[in-house]
């Protein structure tokens, strides 16, 4: 189902129309409503689709929409490693179905996948000269509708193109599949070699994916690994990447990092919108903007929207939620919906969030960084900051690797520096806002 | 023309080709002082030290395997003038493909494969085409980063399994190499007076007797196979084989020898006969004037299919 100028971009309310049973998984007809953009016009429509039935309470349901997530990367980068860490950590409590193309030297072995209660499908074409595209998304259909997984994990085959995965992929797509994660396993000591040499597959994947998970971390000297993130950078500006050990993380953050969560863009809109905060302009939303670092399009209509298919609760604030997609209705909130669906954390206290840069007072800098420091070094970094040789200092915040293992989490205002040790971050990113800043000097400070 | 002869080394990054050719080119024995054009397909995490090497004139130049073109090739002889070329290739990239492109005066002398053991299982299981372009065109692979007492079976059989002659030499971490010196007994009786061939061995003994076919020169041999016409040869020829796959559906490829039949054309195309027939090492086209076996007709009756009909090794 691939429109050519068709962006849908969200799923929403599922009312079931023929659903009488309660409890477990059983299909249904359902009605959704649905938004598309084309060529820019924005569309609201209902649609009716069959589905299955996660969970039902009340006659309202829960259709499943099952997430595609694709974890790819060379031989030996570490997928199986990885998938293993997020089965027991990541995914927990989903239904997951493990699509196999590769046959890694570990293996999954089917009593921990038993264990977690997890479907495997080992896909026989083990070499790349067999085209994924037929039987792959055939082999995909099939385990979606035998199992109604909340998440089919695939592995594909080391040296193919993320991108040919992806295609096959969307094809599948539907009203009620979505792709997920598109995730690239590198080996941080082989990203130079591999890109020289490897060619396309290999840039193909670094391209592609959203989140892009380092591994082997720990064994090359800092230099090099920051080496390998410029070159992936090269690359993949957008994406997430990931340089601290795995060891380090738990696979609840690497969630978070593949939803988009722990990136510097973020990062810097957050501090944004915290600094707006703390001087004095409450919004009077009554809900607290500190919970922005959920992807989750705020309102002011008193009630949390944060979960997409919690439409059930009723917030008393007398519309149909439904209905929020109509642009006719507003809601008094005295900004506008359309906005809503922007995932940039909007909120109401009625100045425009959305782009950082446009705003002529303030500035900010941002950086990732793989390096790593002392407390001393970031206290007197953010000492220096106050010095006033690079600009007027409004707020620093980050969270960088200390060279004793620990991380470093600090937060400043002006003349005041809170540096303590805390959990780790996927990778070491610092954010400044001020006005006038000096990027330049900023970012030689922190050495970067 | 001169003859300009290529020594080729060919296996995946880091499987230690840059030091072989490193420690090639610092012997004496091997760089008496000729001219060489040192081609790089492949820039791994060893790097070439050039001032080690007891005669200078190494050239180096540094290549795309994929984009790299006659012209380019043709050029840089004329600009370093060699008298021999060692070229260090892509593991990722076909063999073949390269050759193909190689001016006419470039004769590929040697081509040695590198395979680092701790790796090459996983490669072979996931990209096997590529493990089989390599080791299918070389006449000697190396087994390295072997451990002392390792079981060294799989890797002869990796190799076997693509080529008959190929030589192999395990190299242990411990410094020492060994020659492999397993035979393989073939699964059917080479003297017998009539060499039977099960329909499971078909392309073990078809890749035998095309490989060696002087063996078998004057021998009957009786197998079963598909009948399929020769296009140029259509009288008193056909060609029973079988369809084999060497690496996956993909390569699946129709195997047949020619075979003097006076009944040919009474024959049904894919249906399956019992041929008895005995083999003669003749010049023939579908050799391009090689010698290669020839099979003229004994006995040529119908049969049943095969259970698998597609022959593996």
């Amino acid at each position: 189902m691939d429109f050519p100028f068709v962006t849908w971009y969200n799923y929403y309310i599922y009312q079931s129309l023929s659903c009488s049973a309660k409890g477990s998984e059983h299909p249904v007809q359902y009605k959704r409503t649905e938004r598309a953009e084309h060529n820019g016009i924005i569309d609201d429509f209902v649609n009716f689709y069959y589905g299955y039935v996660e969970s039902c309470e009340y006659g309202r349901c829960k259709i499943i929409m099952t997430k595609i997530d694709i974890y790819s990367g060379f031989l030996g980068a570490g997928k199986t490693t990885l998938i293993k860490k997020m089965i027991s950590e990541g995914y927990q409590n989903q239904k997951l179905v493990l699509i196999e193309n590769e046959f890694g030297e570990i293996g999954i072995d089917g009593g921990f996948l038993k264990d977690a209660g997890i479907n495997i499908t080992e896909m026989n074409s083990g070499c790349i000269c067999c085209s994924l595209v037929g039987d792959f998304g055939k082999a995909l259909e099939k385990v979606i509708s035998e199992y109604h997984p909340d998440r089919v994990i695939i592995e594909p085959s080391g040296v193919g193109k993320l991108s040919d995965v992806v295609g096959a992929v969307k094809k599948v797509i539907g009203h009620d599949v979505e792709l997920g994660y598109t995730v690239a396993v590198a080996d941080a000591g082989k990203v130079k070699v591999y890109m020289k040499n490897f060619g396309e597959f290999y840039n193909n994947q670094i391209e592609t994916a959203s989140t892009i998970i380092l591994s082997r971390t720990d064994a090359i000297a800092e230099s090099k690994l920051n080496t390998a993130l410029e070159m992936i950078r090269e690359h993949n500006d957008k994406a997430t990447v990931v340089t601290t050990p795995w060891t380090e993380l738990t696979g609840e953050q690497l969630i978070q990092a593949m939803e988009g969560n722990a990136s510097l863009a973020k990062d810097l809109a957050d501090l944004e919108q915290e600094h707006h905060h703390n001087h004095d302009e409450h919004c009077g939303c009554g809900h607290d903007h500190e919970h922005h670092h959920d992807h989750d399009e705020h309102c002011c209509c008193g009630h949390d929207h944060e979960h997409h298919h919690d439409h059930d609760e009723h917030c008393g604030c007398g519309h149909d939620h439904e209905h929020h997609h109509d642009h006719d209705e507003h809601c008094g909130c005295g900004h506008d919906h359309e906005h809503h669906h922007d995932h940039d954390g909007h909120c109401c206290c009625g100045h425009d969030h959305e782009h950082h840069h446009a705003d002529e007072v303030f500035s900010s800098w941002g950086g990732e960084t793989t390096k790593k420091f002392t407390s001393e070094e970031i206290s007197h970094a953010l000492e220096e900051l106050d010095a006033g040789e690079y600009g007027i200092v409004l707020r620093a915040k980050g969270i960088v690797a200390g060279v004793d293992g620990n991380w470093i989490h600090f937060d400043h205002v002006p003349g005041e520096a809170d540096v303590r040790t805390g959990s780790a971050s996927v990778i070491g990113r610092l954010c400044v806002i001020g006005s006038q800043l000096n990027e330049q000097a900023i970012a030689k400070l922190f050495g970067l | 023309m001169i003859e300009i002869p290529v020594y080729a080394f060919t296996g995946f990054l880091d499987s230690g080709k840059t030091k072989f050719i490193q420690e090639t080119l610092e012997d004496e024995r091997f760089n008496a002082g000729e001219r060489t054009l040192l081609l790089v397909f492949e820039e791994g995490e060893e790097e070439f030290d050039f001032s080690t090497y007891p005669h200078k004139n190494v050239y180096l130049e540094v290549l795309n395997q994929e984009t790299v073109t006659t012209k380019e090739l043709t050029a840089l002889v004329k600009k370093h003038k060699p008298e021999r070329i060692v070229a260090e290739l892509n593991g990722m990239q076909l063999v073949g493909d390269l050759y193909m492109r190689f001016p006419k005066e470039w004769v590929v002398a040697q081509e040695v494969m590198f395979a680092d053991s701790t790796t090459i299982m996983t490669y072979n299981s996931n990209m096997r085409n590529l493990v089989m372009d390599k080791l299918m065109g070389a006449q000697m692979v190396v087994f390295n980063r072997l451990e002392k007492g390792q079981d060294i079976m799989p890797f002869h059989k990796l190799a076997r399994a693509a080529s008959r002659q190929i030589d192999i030499l395990y190299d242990y971490i411990d410094g020492s190499t060994e020659f492999d010196e397993i035979e393989d007994p073939l699964p059917f009786d080479v003297n017998a007076p009539v060499v039977t061939i099960e329909d499971a061995d078909y392309a073990l003994w078809f890749r035998d007797v095309t490989e060696d076919p002087e063996k078998y020169n004057g021998k009957t041999v009786e197998f079963k196979a598909q009948v399929a016409m020769l296009r140029r040869d259509k009288n008193g020829m056909f060609a029973p084989g079988r369809f084999i796959m060497t690496c996956c559906v993909e390569d699946i490829q129709f195997c047949g020898l020619p075979c003097k039949w006076d009944d040919a054309k009474n024959l049904k195309p894919r249906s399956w006969v019992k041929v008895r027939a005995k083999v003669s090492a003749e010049r023939h086209f579908l050799y391009k004037g090689d010698l290669g076996p020839v099979l003229t007709g004994i006995t040529v009756v119908d049969a049943a299919p095969a259970v698998e009909e597609v022959c593996t090794f």
